[in-house]
């Protein structure tokens, strides 16, 4: 197996606010390499944005705290000087954002924000990155090029604008790629031309996608391996088929059975009581505890749970077996 | 209902909240308290009788005796500022009142309405607020005659399209909220949406905007008098007072300095709370981000 | 376990609703949007018609049509058989008690500046209902939703998104209403506070006797919770009929890339099964194509479909389409509007 190009290691964020200290992400360990997708499901709150944040070096500090690793290719980027990161945005590590709508700037043409990038880190200038510009817009599929980088984004429509986002986060090669909810805004029918895309540029250029998510829909799909978080931990982690097939811990369980799924009828929806844990109030044993309905003994309530194996590359971070549960007949 | 005076309770409590924690915002509260005393026991605060004349002390320099001084005529320019604040108050409040009801009124009116109702009263807003204001009150006057009634409603009616300009754009945005078209689905009337959904979500900036205008209404009315358009003599105003003493800043530098500086910290005061209030008007940002901790962009 | 198949509560019949496009009252002879451009639907006593459609099909529109909080530009809606479309202001009041709506947003749909309790309590001012005790009434309404009764003085920014849809639906019943339009109801909210609404609703409608116009861009969820579904897409209705019907064997080439388009969380079927990957973008309502307005996009589009505007027409499994591809039926557009060749060969081009 090929060496990560991204490991993230026991990174914690912490934000400073007034009503004391909240501790958004709690000890995230994992990794990307070249061709691979990883998926972070989680809902909102869970740290799953925050934490690729990090990566990039893009949580304000203060009123952030960032503790642990991030490797780039085995550079350090916890604690790089800003120089150093910057280089590094856009250039080796690309990121696409949720909302099209408001991550093109209004007032300027799509081309001149792709040319924009070439020339920060490429050099390339003039008709040359103008050439370029258009190449990459033809390559994320939108007809017509070389008439489109004339357009200003809002005479395109939001599928096309996530295309531009797409194709300005390819400008410069980069050698893994966050995409943070990239379809979430966007129709059914347009969510798919995307993930094809993406799919297809991956397979051509060997890029780690690392892909942020609330859909365990979409997950499905797309991804190699499935990180799944709660209250700013990973609570489980596994190939994909793996994990639908048998999830085991609780709450990935819970998501699972709370998915209406199309052509399935189920009476009625599974649901998870409650509501996610204060990050600046966290419960000192398992984060999940609260609304666990497998919850067993005191035990789950005074200690947090870490990821132990609980089958091949799968790891979960709970107390409770599901190996045990017809044994003991919960 | 009870619900309701819990609320403005908190607001008030929020308001005195973050007053407090301003400390420039609590020295304009200060001032603006000691103005209203003045304005309302002028004669009981003041050490002489504002308008007594004392021949045999005439244009004297601070001292002891006389604070701020005595003007040419050996009137206390101490009493007469204390005594003047109450015109002042007076113009100021009445005048803010008038442009305050009418500017909302039609600002609510033509944003909630639309259509031709709305370009019919925003462009006679427009054409007053074409008009330099002071040169507008001094046409106004001109028609009506000098006097203090008539400069409080001049000053009233130049105040005018600027609250209805702050208002109409606020319902512009309010009136597209989902709130208040989940109002009129439930069978709400226009005038209840009106009263209770548009209104108070549209009065923190009305009443930032009224703070802002009690500043210049009181600078309004001190040009009006000074031009001898507004209180007649010998009733004491800041601004007569001004326009009083300028003839003998070489002599007695006193008479226009302290009413001068009477303005200027009042027009300061009223300021400075504004902006207090404007902080203090938004209770749900602030709980917002409390809430919500450092949940980042999720 | 089926709802009685009841008598027609709600009918729709030819809805259009067109807004001028920009800024209003700048002259004559502007182009038009149009939003809903002939919607027939029929809702049965005690069932949830579920609507689906991608954002500018016209759905939410339809809804708030429904309700005149934006008027038809033609067409008629009957309810319980009056015609509401012709309803003055007095009598829409009353019509407005015995119909709910809950919104989307549930961030906005509250008035920041009143008590949640004062909010589920407006029907009640509005219609004069409850004068003794409504107070009691509103905490009843919280119990019914799932929610502290104590908590109804607390302000909106204090609760979170699925509170704040628990609260919008508590206030949507406080008129005891027959009938609700619920426009997205679950769409901003996380996956599992959407299963806690979903269950709520359906066991609301059970209790209550409820009639649910459900809106939503999410098949799956409108699946879950609908009787009957029907899809619109660009104002029209392309496709209705029975649930199962409507997502087992869609009739209708635009059912069906919607269909095979929704994400199946089951990795070993997500990677079996065919998938149509529809090309372009939703046309500009400003300016829809001629004939049928999907044949832009539809993988089927033939010679007709460009000049004949499809009828909803009865298919063997018994859904109604609005497709050519049935038989033609339909009325022939007008000679001007006849598309060039080209227009049709290069669907991708267009774009809103």
């Amino acid at each position: 197996m090929s060496e990560p190009l991204l490991e993230v290691a026991d990174l914690r964020i912490r934000f400073h606010t007034r009503r004391g200290v909240a501790s958004v992400v709690n000890g995230v360990t994992w990794s990307v390499r070249p061709g691979e997708t990883v998926a972070i499901v989680g809902e909102s709150g869970s740290g799953k944005s925050v934490s690729t944040l990090a990566i990039l070096g893009l949580v304000p500090q203060p009123p952030g705290e960032v503790s642990g690793s991030v490797r780039f290719e085995g550079r350090e980027l916890v604690g790089a000087s800003d120089a150093d990161l910057r280089r590094m945005r856009g250039n080796d590590i690309a990121m696409v954002f949720q909302d099209p709508m408001t991550s093109l700037n209004p007032v300027l043409t799509v081309g001149r924000q792709i040319t924009e990038a070439l020339e920060l880190h490429l050099g390339l200038r003039g008709d040359a990155a103008r050439r370029r510009a258009a190449e990459l817009l033809d390559q994320v599929g939108i007809p017509s090029p070389d008439r489109r980088l004339d357009s200003y984004p809002h005479q395109m429509s939001g599928g096309m604008r996530q295309r531009v986002m797409i194709a300005i986060a390819l400008a410069c090669d980069p050698k893994v790629l966050i995409a943070d909810e990239p379809t979430t805004a966007l129709d059914v029918t347009i969510q798919a031309q995307i993930v094809e895309l993406i799919d297809g540029l991956q397979a051509e250029r060997g890029m780690g996608v690392v892909w942020i998510t609330h859909d365990l829909g979409v997950v499905a799909g797309l991804a190699d391996r499935v990180l799944v978080m709660y209250g700013g931990q990973v609570v489980e982690e596994a190939p994909v088929s793996r994990l639908y097939a048998s999830p085991a811990h609780p709450y990935t369980q819970g998501l699972l059975a709370a998915l209406p799924v199309l052509g399935e009828h189920r009476d009625e929806l599974q649901t998870i009581a409650g509501l996610p844990p204060d990050p600046s109030d966290l419960p000192p044993g398992c984060l999940f505890w609260p609304r666990c309905p497998k919850r067993l003994d005191a035990r789950c309530q005074t200690e947090r749970p870490v990821l132990r194996p609980a089958g091949p590359d799968h790891r979960v971070a709970t107390f409770y077996d599901a190996g045990s549960e017809v044994a003991s007949g919960a | 209902m009870g619900a309701v005076a819990v609320s403005r309770q908190q607001r008030w409590l929020a308001f005195l909240r973050v007053v407090v924690a301003n400390r420039l915002a609590a020295a304009g509260l200060v001032v603006i308290v000691l103005l209203a005393l003045a304005a309302i026991f002028g004669e009981f605060l003041a050490p002489y009788p504002p308008s007594d004349l004392d021949v045999t002390s005439r244009l004297q320099p601070p001292s002891g005796a006389h604070p701020f001084g005595t003007d040419e005529l050996g009137r206390d320019v101490l009493s007469r500022v204390i005594v003047g604040a109450r015109v002042s108050v007076q113009v100021a409040a009445i005048a803010v009142g008038i442009s305050l009801v009418a500017g909302v009124l039609t600002g609510l009116v033509a944003g909630y309405y639309g259509g031709r109702v709305d370009t019919v009263l925003m462009r006679l807003m427009d054409v007053l607020f074409a008009f330099p204001a002071i040169l507008l009150a001094i046409a106004i006057l001109a028609v009506l005659g000098p006097g203090l009634t008539n400069a409080m409603i001049a000053i009233g009616v130049v105040f005018t399209p600027i609250f209805a300009r702050i208002t109409r754009a606020s319902v512009l945005s309010v009136r597209e909220e989902v709130y208040v078209r989940a109002a009129r689905s439930l069978g709400a009337s226009d005038a209840r949406l009106i009263a209770l959904h548009v209104l108070p979500n549209v009065l923190a900036p009305v009443i930032v905007q009224t703070s802002i205008s009690l500043a210049f209404a009181i600078l309004n009315e001190a040009a009006l008098s000074f031009l001898g358009l507004g209180v007649q003599p010998p009733r004491p105003s800041w601004g007569r007072m001004l326009f009083e003493g300028r003839g003998f800043v070489r002599q007695a530098w006193w008479m226009a300095v302290f009413p001068g500086a009477a303005i200027f910290v009042t027009v300061l005061s009223f300021n400075v709370l504004g902006d207090a209030l404007r902080d203090a008007l938004d209770p749900r940002q602030k709980s917002a981000i409390e809430a919500r901790g450092g949940g980042g962009p999720a | 376990m089926a709802p009685e198949p009841g008598d027609e509560l709600l009918r729709v019949e030819d809805l259009r609703v067109h807004f001028p496009a920009g800024g209003r009252a700048l002259g004559k002879g502007r182009d038009v949007v149009r939003a809903v451009d002939g919607v027939s639907l029929s809702v049965r006593r005690g069932e949830t018609l579920g609507l689906v459609g991608e954002s500018g099909s016209g759905k939410t529109t339809t809804g708030l049509a429904l309700l005149r909080l934006v008027e038809p530009t033609s067409g008629r809606v009957w309810f319980d058989g009056t015609d509401v479309t012709a309803l003055r202001r007095r009598d829409l009041r009353a019509f407005r008690r015995r119909v709910g709506m809950v919104f989307q947003d549930p961030f906005a749909s509250l008035n920041p500046r009143r008590s949640v309790g004062a909010s589920v309590a407006e029907p009640m001012e509005i219609h004069g209902l409850h004068r003794e005790g409504r107070d009691r009434r509103v905490a009843e309404l919280f119990e019914m939703v799932g929610l502290d009764p104590a908590l109804r003085r607390r302000y909106p920014h204090e609760f979170s998104g699925g509170q704040r849809q628990r609260i919008g639906i508590a206030r949507a019943l406080a008129a005891e209403p027959d009938f609700l339009v619920l426009d997205e109801p679950i769409a901003s909210l996380d996956v599992s506070i959407q299963a806690q609404v979903v269950n709520l609703l359906r066991s609301l409608q059970r209790e209550l006797g409820l009639t649910y116009l459900f809106i939503a861009h999410d098949l799956a969820a409108v699946q879950h919770i609908s009787d009957r579904i029907a899809v619109l897409y660009l104002g029209v209705v392309m496709e209705s009929g029975a649930r199962d019907a409507v997502v087992g064997e869609p009739q209708h080439p635009y059912t069906r890339s919607l269909v095979s388009a929704v994400p199946i969380p089951d990795p070993e079927r997500e990677r079996r099964r065919e998938r149509i990957v529809l090309v372009g973008d939703v046309p500009s309502p400003l300016d829809p194509p001629s004939g049928c307005n999907f044949r832009t996009r539809c993988p089927d589009v033939f010679a007709p479909c460009g000049t004949v505007e499809p009828l909803l027409q009865d298919t063997p499994n018994g859904n109604l389409a609005a497709c050519h591809l049935h038989g033609v039926v339909g009325r022939e557009v007008p000679r001007s509007h006849h598309p060039d060749s080209t227009q049709v060969a290069e669907a991708e081009g267009r774009v809103g």
